[in-house]
């Protein structure tokens, strides 16, 4: 029904977010991945999340703003994205999903638009408005989040080729599959600091022997 | 070489005996003034105040009194102060009453602390008023005695009320030392039977109702009428929702009549201090660590906490972050409150030997005091060991130390007083008076951010609200929210036409885009038809 849906690649995003429920069956079917896109999306997340610290009106901005770190935002906009798109893929790869690494980040990034709308949306309003209207706030960012979830249940349905439930159950331990993958992240990191430690001693020791 | 090297170092030695030279001999105080900034982030800032004098008993003239009736280390003891429990002032004659606790015995003084205006209250009589029905304890003397109020009443006589602790009694004499009345232990059946009174502090209002804090008591304060009635209980603290609270409600519901009773209770924790203010208001604070909810309450008769309604219970009182250090922890333990003839708050912090002045609106303003390193006792000036009672006379702050057998008299410093300038300017409503004494405040500590919300106000005041916004920034939401809402209508009011315009621009662009674009995607169409 829909043949003459020869859409340039960054025309994607913006047709499934207005398009939630049969958006994803095109892009599948017109084959509309493009990782540049999709890159693009994941950089702007990065970008809106410390905009949103950074920029938001001072009514609603709750950011510590005597020190500025980049680190935590990176971790918790682009590494928790790229941790989603690991576990999913190898939760779902197991389970018979059809997405292959490169179709499920291009849909889940893809998914991600309405939120960054509707943040954008907050820190621009938040510095118009009072507190007294920080109903208009809330509504934007529960719009944002609802919307980018229905996005993203349709997006790993249609990418995985799964059942409603499924597609449920699978995103629930896609989130335990993140935790378990961070938890051992960080083990890896404390144990190679450890070995790093061991060999610098060993080379502090033996220039000191070689030194006399 | 060497010689380049010999003439240095004579340089060097000769700038620094310059230097050593031109310091001029001073004392500092033992402790640096700091502040909370409006993260709750400690920094420096100047003292508000320092320490005047430090009072003990020879200074009363106590070392020259007859003792010879009392046994030898007896003597001693009386000739200094042995762990003043309270001391209280009156606003009006400016007389001092001191508890000079292990001597059983009241001093009363005035601001001089000189021994001539010195009297030692140590034998009482049980007057001819003393009313012959009510139950009495019999003692002329005081036994452990741990807190006084004073308040004259509508003949003009002097009541003195004093707490005494181990006397299981508040006694209430006039200046002639004749006991007019005893509060004693309520035979009523809302008094537990078990528990104990033993007065520990006592405040008196303005209809002679005797407030007394006994600490085994967790209802609050017990309130008896002038002629002895018990009253009932005032002002208790609420139950803090901790996790072991929720979960006791959580088995109430499963458990059997006799599990619950043989539950432990979740019992408010027990106020420790109490003070009145001029307006009638009671004031009490809680000293437990742990404590965070009703720290400071301020009462209206009914024994509602107004601090509620204002919000301002949900601040922190005495210092903000609780540290756990080897084992121990190191919260703030507020022991004392008092008000001030401005309405100020004065908490004294057992915990550190601070004490904490507040407005009336609970903006903190000075900390000064300090608790002492274990090896100088506290023989600093300035330095406490055991901190036990604050009140204030006249701009000066006197805190008496149990420990220490003294009381130390802080007084205002120059900035001090510019900050206490505005603060009055302010509550009055003078805000462009205010704005030049919160402008000094500025000039000399560019880190009190009260002067930013003072200042912000001042501009509101005028109503340049740029300004405010500007002094408001990270200084104040509300004071933000309140200048954001007058500027934002007056920019609308100022730019209407610009802005109706740019709309209009707006909309009529979208429409004829549509179009445009409608007409293009037709002529494509065409186009394509025309080509097939």
């Amino acid at each position: 029904m829909k043949f003459d849906l020869d859409l340039p690649a960054w025309k994607w995003p913006f047709y499934v977010m207005r398009h939630p429920f049969e958006g994803y069956d095109d892009l599948r079917w017109k084959k509309g991945y493009n990782m540049k896109v999709a890159w693009v999306i994941v950089i702007a997340f990065f970008i809106i999340s410390v905009a949103s610290a950074q920029l938001t009106g001072f009514l609603f901005n709750r950011t510590y703003v005597k020190v500025f770190n980049i680190v935590p935002y990176f971790s918790s906009s682009v590494i928790l994205f790229l941790t989603w798109v690991v576990g999913n893929w190898s939760l779902c790869t197991l389970f018979d999903g059809e997405g292959t690494m490169k179709n499920i980040f291009c849909v889940s990034a893809y998914a991600l638009l309405p939120y960054l709308f509707s943040e954008l949306i907050i820190i621009i309003a938040s510095n118009f408005l009072l507190r007294t209207e920080v109903g208009f706030i809330n509504f934007f960012r529960y719009l944002g989040i609802v919307w980018s979830v229905v996005l993203m249940i349709s997006a790993m349905k249609t990418v995985h080729q799964y059942s409603l439930p499924k597609t449920i159950a699978a995103m629930f331990f896609t989130v335990v599959a993140m935790a378990i993958i961070l938890f051992l992240a960080v083990l890896l990191l404390t144990l190679f600091q450890q070995v790093f430690v061991f060999v610098y001693s060993i080379y502090t020791e033996l220039m000191y022997r070689f030194s006399i | 070489m060497s010689f380049i090297k010999k003439l240095a170092a004579a340089a060097m030695t000769a700038a620094m005996a310059l230097t050593a030279l031109s310091v001029p001999a001073f004392a500092d105080e033992p402790y640096t003034g700091y502040n909370y900034d409006w993260w709750g982030d400690p920094i420096p800032s100047q003292n508000g105040f320092v320490v005047d004098k430090v009072i003990d008993g020879a200074d009363l003239g106590l070392d020259k009194l007859d003792y010879s009736e009392y046994s030898k280390t007896m003597q001693e003891q009386l000739k200094g102060l042995a762990e003043p429990q309270d001391i209280f002032v009156d606003q009006k004659t400016g007389k001092f009453y001191i508890i000079d606790g292990k001597n059983n015995r009241l001093i009363i003084t005035d601001s001089t602390f000189s021994p001539d205006k010195t009297e030692v209250v140590a034998k009482l009589s049980y007057g001819d008023e003393f009313p012959e029905s009510t139950s009495t304890v019999k003692n002329t003397s005081f036994k452990n005695p741990h807190g006084v109020y004073v308040r004259k009443n509508s003949d003009d006589v002097v009541l003195i009320y004093v707490a005494d602790y181990d006397n299981n009694r508040v006694v209430c004499f006039n200046e002639q030392y004749e006991i007019v009345m005893e509060y004693v232990r309520p035979s009523s059946d809302v008094y537990d039977a078990n528990v104990t009174f033993n007065p520990d502090k006592v405040i008196v209002d303005s209809a002679f109702n005797v407030y007394v804090i006994v600490p085994s008591i967790t209802q609050g304060a017990v309130q008896f009428s002038a002629d002895g009635q018990f009253n009932g209980y005032y002002g208790a603290n609420r139950v803090e929702a901790t996790a072991e609270v929720i979960a006791q409600q959580f088995w109430k519901l499963i458990y059997t009549r006799e599990q619950i009773i043989a539950m432990r209770r979740a019992v408010a924790i027990e106020i420790s201090n109490i003070d009145i203010d001029n307006e009638g208001f009671i004031y009490t604070v809680t000293e437990n660590k742990t404590a965070e909810t009703d720290v400071l309450k301020k009462l209206n008769p009914a024994g509602t906490n107004i601090f509620v309604n204002l919000g301002y219970d949900q601040n922190t009182f005495g210092d903000y972050a609780q540290r756990y250090y080897k084992g121990k922890n190191y919260a703030s333990a507020i022991t004392d409150v008092d008000i001030d003839e401005e309405g100020n708050i004065y908490l004294l912090d057992f915990a550190t030997g601070r004490v904490f002045q507040y407005t009336d609106e609970t903006d903190l303003l000075f900390i000064f005091g300090t608790k002492g390193p274990q090896q100088t006792q506290g023989t600093q000036k300035g330095t406490f060991m055991s901190v036990s009672a604050v009140e204030t006379y006249k701009g000066r702050v006197y805190v008496t130390d149990s420990r220490k057998n003294s009381i130390t008299v802080f007084k205002q410093t120059e900035f001090g007083a510019i900050v206490q300038n505005a603060i009055s300017l302010f509550n009055e409503g003078l805000y462009d008076e205010a704005k030049e004494p919160w402008e000094e405040v500025l000039r000399r500590d560019a880190n009190y951010w009260l002067a930013y919300i003072g200042l912000g106000n001042a501009y509101l005041n005028q109503n340049d609200y740029a300004t405010a916004l500007n002094y408001f920034y990270r200084t104040s939401r509300a004071g933000y929210n309140r200048a954001f809402k007058s500027f934002r209508i007056e920019f609308i009011r100022a730019n209407f036409t610009w802005i109706l315009i740019i709309l209009l621009v707006i909309i009529v662009g979208l429409i004829v885009l549509s179009y445009v674009r409608k007409h293009l995607k037709k002529k494509k169409a065409a186009d394509k038809g025309g080509s097939k």
